[in-house]
């Protein structure tokens, strides 16, 4: 039905849309996904072949194919035999697509021609639930949700090919988003439909398929139920997880940095948190991966830390019998256990602390031999008693500062440096009189930050965090577990949330493991 | 916020008294033998009261009491300074080493503990210097060997639960070698009870010389607080005990006092949480 080929499309030296191909089948609904401002609007003008004549200053180069047509080719009169009446389009912003000085009944017999009686347009009107009885009122005499659904409606009712609906339901109230999706999904039976959207529920009730678009490039694309459950590309996870579903448990968090246009290299890698130097060269290709297409270097999100088959025993006494399960890069995986559960034991094994009778320990996807510098410098922990866990003979400096005189970075200057940056990133204070102050000078939540900066001076890539707020107040816990919500925003760090605190697990946690006698059990998070 | 000597020093008062009195003490037995005299010469003049030759008069033999007392002093404070040293260098080798190793090597060094700590001490000290007849090297070599056990054991059990504290599991994941965590963190996580230990060893070296020399038993050659009170105990008929029995009981009081002042001050410069800054 519609095929698109090498699509680039530049806005004087702006690239908004770069070497895009992609195709539409007669029957499929493609959701388009991204954030503002990354080509999604200007790939379904494109093809309405609004952008193709040069109009204004921007240049289309490829083929965008309709059928046999290439709409990039065609003339302008032959545009007009295919607008609206096989290519439809819902436009964004409800509010001024429609002439002020028409009824609705006039805007819509426009489409269909004069000598159409007015019943299908009513029905059509009906179907996507507009009040009939309104059908003569001017666009300002309605509401906005009334307008969207009229503009729904024309691009229905001359039974196009293709419909493309550029954030149909951005300004609907939830009960009328429900509806008019349902609506949308009866009338698009026997069409292909492009959805543009940013509503990431519109696109996974209405769509099969999704792509997701970051500066003018396909990142990820597959079966809409495939990337919503388990998304490759950390792009897509960021979109996700900045979404407010009604199904989500954990904090919000959003993509670090904004949004730029890239021309080397990989779009995202900016704003990547696992971005290596080929992502900065190189930009990837969109490749199959397990039923998804992803473009990334990395094969999309990383598993950062895995466990297989780990056993341990203690005089006989299983305490892990077989566990294994994987941290990927940037996610938090709660684990919840009673006490004695033998969580500990596993975080201890974890970071080399505790002889393992079996199993192994994979680290980015390599068997870890040895617990070195090495490894220390990428997986760090946090115990459960801050108090403990300082030295009291150290100054915060000296404590802080500890894991770089044990990795050797002995350059006094550079380290301070270093402290005070850590510092500033857990939100304390990093002057002279703090940084000379003792741990017993603090209070539990500051200790807390304190123990969170040294566990970050090595930049780990995961972080274990053993029962981290156990010892806190309510009021401090949230702070504290905001703060490790945006570390982990900002630095994509892997995170073992272990906890016996199911409300805990449910806030910070994208999944939840619960360790139970010895096992791992998968747990629903809501 | 900083630890600094001086401002404890300031804040405490004890610590200031210990100081002062140990190096009062110190400067004294540096000092006076420079011109006092030599504390082994004879005279006529026995038994003078204190005045201007012999600031504390003399003795049985005609000795200037006075010069004799700086020089035992002197034997003194080296014997529990070297004692100090000596035992206690021994106490952390063998308990840091016991608790931190482990294994074999543990059991051997707590059954040679035990089998010190099973034997009186103060018994055998006095059965071999009977023998012996030690003077002050000797007799700081013989102290030391009998008082290390006590404090090796305490500090190997205090190495063991060091080692299981949080802060040496967290030094441990930042990739700390084993050298790293044995001088960094559990040698001066034992601070304060190698001061203890220090400060105890020397006060029972104090006592024990001074105690060997005054029932007369060490070398007689070496003048010491405990010979001086010894001598001056057979005339304690004679008003000189005044003059010449009580200084040095007052000197030995004045050691053992300024050593837990310091012992005090040296607990506190080791562990922050004893500052109330």
């Amino acid at each position: 039905m519609l095929e698109i080929r090498n699509l680039n499309i530049s806005y004087g030296s702006k690239k908004i849309i770069k070497d895009l191909s992609f195709e539409l089948g007669s029957r499929e609904i493609i959701a388009v996904v991204g954030e503002s401002g990354t080509g999604k609007t200007t790939l379904a003008l494109s093809i309405m072949g609004l952008l193709s004549q040069q109009s204004g200053d921007a240049s289309v180069s490829g083929e965008i194919l309709f059928g046999e047509t290439d709409i990039c080719r065609i003339r302008e009169p032959d545009l007009r035999l295919l607008r609206w009446k096989r290519i439809s389009m819902v436009f964004q912003n409800a509010d001024n697509i429609l002439n002020p000085t028409m009824t609705i009944y006039q805007q819509i017999s426009e489409l269909t021609g004069k000598n159409r009686d007015g019943s299908s347009i009513r029905e059509m009107l009906a179907t996507v639930s507009f009040p009939v009885s309104r059908i003569n009122a001017y666009p300002h005499q309605l509401s906005i949700g009334e307008r969207q659904k009229a503009l729904v409606a024309m691009a229905y009712i001359l039974k196009p090919d293709l419909v493309i609906l550029d954030e149909p339901t951005s300004s609907l109230d939830p009960d009328a988003r429900v509806k008019i999706i349902s609506t949308i999904k009866k009338l698009s039976r026997d069409r292909a439909v492009l959805l543009v959207t940013h509503d990431l529920g519109t696109a996974r009730s209405l769509s099969e398929k999704t792509m997701v678009l970051y500066g003018g490039d396909i990142v990820e694309m597959g079966p809409t139920e495939k990337i919503f459950s388990g998304p490759r590309h950390p792009y897509t996870r960021g979109l996700i997880r900045s979404y407010p579903g009604m199904d989500r448990t954990k904090d919000l968090q959003g993509i670090r940095g904004k949004a730029e246009f890239i021309e080397t290299g990989c779009p995202f890698h900016p704003r990547c948190t696992q971005s290596i130097d080929i992502c900065r060269l190189l930009k990837p290709v969109l490749k199959e991966y397990g039923g998804l297409k992803l473009a990334c270097h990395r094969g999309g999100i990383i598993p950062m830390l895995e466990m297989r088959d780990i056993r341990k025993s203690y005089n006989k006494n299983n305490v892990l019998e077989s566990v294994s399960f994987k941290i990927y890069e940037g996610e938090t995986v709660g684990l919840l256990g009673k006490s004695g559960s033998g969580k500990t034991t596993l975080a201890r094994i974890i970071m080399g602390l505790l002889e393992k009778d079996a199993g192994e320990v994979y680290l980015e996807e390599e068997p870890v031999k040895k617990w070195d510098a090495g490894f220390y410098s990428r997986v760090q922990m946090i115990f459960q008693d801050v108090r403990s866990s300082v030295s009291h003979r150290l100054n915060i400096l000296d404590a802080v500062m500890e894991p770089l005189v044990i990795q050797k970075k002995v350059n006094r200057t550079d380290n301070i440096t270093a402290v005070k940056k850590v510092l500033t990133e857990v939100e304390l204070p990093s002057d002279e009189n703090f940084l000379y102050g003792y741990p017993h000078h603090l209070s539990g939540g500051e200790l807390q930050r304190v123990i969170i900066a040294r566990a970050l001076i090595l930049s780990p890539r995961v972080l274990i965090a053993d029962e981290p707020t156990s010892f806190l107040d309510p009021s401090i816990q949230a702070k504290v577990l905001k703060l490790l919500n945006r570390l982990q925003e900002d630095r994509g760090l892997g995170i073992l949330f272990i906890t016996h605190d199911p409300g805990v697990a449910r806030k910070v946690s994208d999944r939840i493991l619960r360790l139970d006698e010895g096992i791992i059990k998968n747990e629903r998070l809501n | 916020m900083h630890i600094s000597v001086k401002d404890n020093l300031k804040r405490d008062k004890s610590a200031r008294a210990g100081l002062a009195i140990i190096a009062v003490l110190i400067l004294f037995s540096m000092i006076t033998p420079f011109f006092s005299g030599n504390p082994e010469a004879f005279s006529r003049s026995i038994f003078l009261r204190p005045g201007l030759n012999n600031i504390l008069g003399t003795n049985d033999l005609g000795q200037d009491i006075f010069s004799r007392l700086a020089h035992g002093l002197r034997t003194s404070l080296m014997v529990s300074i070297g004692v100090g040293v000596i035992a206690t260098s021994i106490s952390l080798l063998m308990g840091v080493s016991s608790g931190f190793i482990g294994g074999i090597y543990d059991i051997i060094v707590m059954r040679i503990i035990d089998a010190f700590l099973v034997m009186p001490s103060i018994i055998i000290l006095i059965l071999l210097s009977v023998f012996i007849r030690p003077a002050t090297v000797t007799m700081i070599i013989l102290i030391s060997l009998l008082c290390w056990p006590e404090g090796a054991r305490i500090i190997r059990g205090q190495t063991l639960a060091l080692k299981e504290k949080r802060h040496i599991y967290s030094a441990r994941t930042f990739g700390a070698k084993k050298t790293y965590i044995l001088f960094r963190h559990i040698i001066p996580d034992l601070g304060n009870i190698i001061v203890v230990s220090f400060i105890h060893n020397a006060r029972t070296a104090v006592f024990l010389e001074a105690g060997m020399a005054f029932i007369g038993i060490s070398s007689i050659t070496t003048i010491s607080l405990g010979t001086i009170m010894h001598n001056a105990f057979k005339f304690y008929y004679l008003p000189v005990w005044l003059w010449w029995f009580l200084p040095p009981g007052i000197l030995l009081s004045m050691i053992l006092l300024s050593f837990t002042f310091l012992g005090n001050l040296m607990e506190k410069l080791i562990d922050p949480r004893l500052n109330n800054a």
